[in-house]
């Protein structure tokens, strides 16, 4: 299991064509065992986000290869992929983006129901024990938008992991929170990656936070160091 | 097929925005509810139009028609290029008036399906007199029984009773402005003269009103048989033979199909008076673009608030893309509101159109025949009014839709 490889990206170019041409990723190649705890660090501007998104399939402007669970997705059409990310990628994005018109618990339960692969009760209890791995079961009923910000990553966290996703993509998963809330944000990836073997990628720019991952990729004018 | 999450997303979106789908909601209301009000009142006053048209016009009337010019009669002999004709005092020679056999041509076109009634009418020009008033009218000899199968004529008679007309020879029934021009009441004698100068006393055994100037200050009834007396014509003579057929519509055609029946003029109603059935197409085409307009306005009303929405969430179907939902639901989850929007504003719409007809259907207006506005009540118009305000629903709330599954989930979550 250890050395399975996740992820697998080769010779990814990306032009920004607007407002002038752009070489904004360079020759990109790398790849990420299952359950590795990987960061990928840059200045702004280095393309870091810009490789998050592509390599999370929403991205599909670029050349090169881009193969998730030994399945190649360059070329696939939107609905294939949306299709794929709904089964095998899960997201936290700097800003939680949960839909403020469900409870947190609906919130967590919504990309399992997408996927249709459970029964509802099933989905129900399963959100329920996210919920309760982050520490906020006793949020389940709240509407979305009266929790905290930390409380609302971890609902984000608990959204990402409902359908078991072979790989977990943060973008600055925590940098919109306290030095408190980091933590518990860094140590629920850790605790993920070991007890479960998730794969977890997250762009970050908190020094502290990469430090402690499996792996620093650093990036910078478009180019892995 | 439409998938429970979809759904479970659309009604969110609904609920969180309550004002606004009752916004939504209303615009589709006030649209399919003005649309069944137009087409009710303007179906009313057709048919209103259509029962006092009918109750004097029939839908297809036979007669014959005066003889062509005759007054050159060597046109058809001589060339008319070469040789100078002149013929001095032209006298029309005899032609036939009227229709000498009116059974013969009754029997001819009895057949047809479409033809429901058919009357025999002779029509007289006749002075009335009563000492030394005299005025000049009109007399109809008609089968009582007949007439009243075609234009319901019985309804019109205010004193006395129509089908005394039936064993009464004696008997006339004149329109109400004739009588009092004349100083006559019921039961007064008349004397009627014709043309060529017969006198008959005739006993008023009703007075009719039927608020057409034409038929109560110039007309009077009398048996057929009388009026054949009258002008010394033979049992089966007519001037006029009026026939109904069962969907006046069709009269035109039906009128057509009797032509080659017999060598007669066949005019339909159409023919006769082309105004009403324009007055007819003409509101029919009024009520349907202003309904239309509303409708239309309606659509805008939906297509600018699932706009809105679609602004308003355009981090939500960000984020929902990014989490895999495809295009498709995206469409289903905005299609759905709108559809949602459309049903309930039409639901209430015919219902609150159906109010509206009810109290514009009691507001007085005592012109001709009329109490009150008139109104119909088709359950098509409802149906009608509802598949189209569905239809403007689905296209308003289709084109925001479309533009919510296009979204880049990616240029709206980098921001």
């Amino acid at each position: 299991m250890e050395n399975q490889i996740a992820l697998k990206v080769s010779n990814i170019d990306k032009f920004f064509y607007e407002p002038s041409k752009f070489q904004v990723l360079k020759d990109i190649n790398f790849d990420v065992k299952k359950g590795e705890f990987l960061s990928l660090v840059g200045k702004s501007g280095s393309g870091k986000s810009t490789l998050l998104y592509v390599l999370s399939t929403m991205d599909t402007d670029y050349s090169g290869s881009l193969e998730i669970n030994g399945k190649t997705l360059t070329g696939s059409t939107q609905n294939e992929l949306a299709k794929f990310r709904n089964a095998n990628i899960g997201f936290v994005f700097q800003f939680h983006y949960l839909l403020p018109d469900f409870s947190t618990l609906d919130n967590v339960m919504l990309p399992a129901l997408k996927l249709r692969k459970k029964s509802k009760e099933e989905i129900r209890e399963m959100a329920y024990e996210n919920l309760k791995l982050l520490g906020i079961e006793d949020q389940a009923k709240k509407s979305a938008n009266k929790l905290s910000g930390g409380q609302q990553q971890r609902v984000a966290i608990a959204r990402a992991l409902i359908n078991e996703p072979a790989i977990i993509m943060g973008d600055e998963p925590t940098g919109n929170l306290d030095s408190k809330n980091t933590q518990t944000v860094f140590d629920i990836f850790q605790q993920l990656s070991e007890e479960r073997g998730q794969t977890i990628i997250a762009v970050t720019h908190d020094d502290e936070f990469a430090k402690n991952t499996d792996r620093i990729l650093e990036l910078s004018d478009g180019s892995m160091l | 097929m439409i998938r429970q999450t979809n759904f479970q997303v659309a009604f969110a979106h609904l609920s969180s925005r309550v004002k606004q789908s009752l916004v939504a909601m209303l615009s589709v209301t006030f649209g399919i509810s003005m649309y069944i009000f137009m087409n009710g009142f303007m179906t009313g006053v057709n048919d209103v139009q259509n029962e006092l048209a009918f109750s004097a016009l029939a839908h297809v009337r036979i007669y014959r028609d005066l003889p062509k010019d005759r007054s050159n009669l060597l046109a058809s002999k001589y060339d008319e290029e070469a040789t100078l004709i002149n013929i001095r005092n032209p006298k029309t020679i005899q032609y036939t008036t009227g229709i000498r056999n009116a059974n013969e041509v009754i029997d001819a076109i009895d057949h047809l399906p479409e033809i429901t009634d058919i009357a025999t009418q002779v029509n007289l020009n006749v002075f009335f007199r009563n000492g030394s008033a005299k005025i000049n009218g009109l007399t109809a000899g008609v089968n009582a029984n007949d007439e009243e199968a075609l234009f319901g004529i019985s309804e019109s008679v205010i004193e006395g009773s129509w089908f005394d007309l039936n064993h009464r020879s004696d008997g006339i029934i004149m329109g109400v402005g004739l009588a009092k021009k004349l100083s006559l009441n019921l039961n007064d004698n008349v004397q009627v003269s014709t043309a060529d100068g017969v006198t008959r006393n005739f006993e008023i055994i009703g007075i009719l009103e039927t608020t057409m100037a034409g038929v109560d200050d110039m007309k009077a009834f009398i048996q057929i048989n009388a009026a054949r007396q009258l002008i010394s014509k033979n049992r089966s003579y007519a001037t006029d033979i009026q026939v109904n057929v069962a969907d006046f519509e069709a009269a035109s055609a039906v009128a057509a199909k009797m032509r080659s029946l017999t060598d007669l003029k066949v005019e339909s109603w159409i023919e006769s008076n082309g105004q009403l059935d324009a007055g007819n197409e003409l509101r029919n085409i009024i009520a349907l673009a202003v309904s239309f307009t509303i409708l239309l306005v309606a659509g805008f009303g939906i297509y600018n608030i699932m706009n809105m929405t679609v602004n308003e969430k355009i981090k939500e179907i960000a984020i929902l893309k990014a989490m895999g939902f495809e295009g498709s639901d995206i469409v289903q989850i905005f299609l759905v509101q709108s559809i949602i929007i459309g049903i309930i504003g039409g639901i209430i719409g015919m219902l609150f159109g159906a109010a509206v007809s009810v109290v514009i259907n009691q507001v007085p207006f005592q012109v001709a025949s009329l109490e009150t506005l008139p109104m119909s009540y088709r359950a098509k118009d409802y149906v009608a009014a509802f598949g189209f305000g569905l239809i403007t629903t689905f296209v308003a709330g289709y084109l925001p839709a479309k533009k919510a599954s296009k979204v880049d989930p990616v240029t709206i979550i980098r921001g």
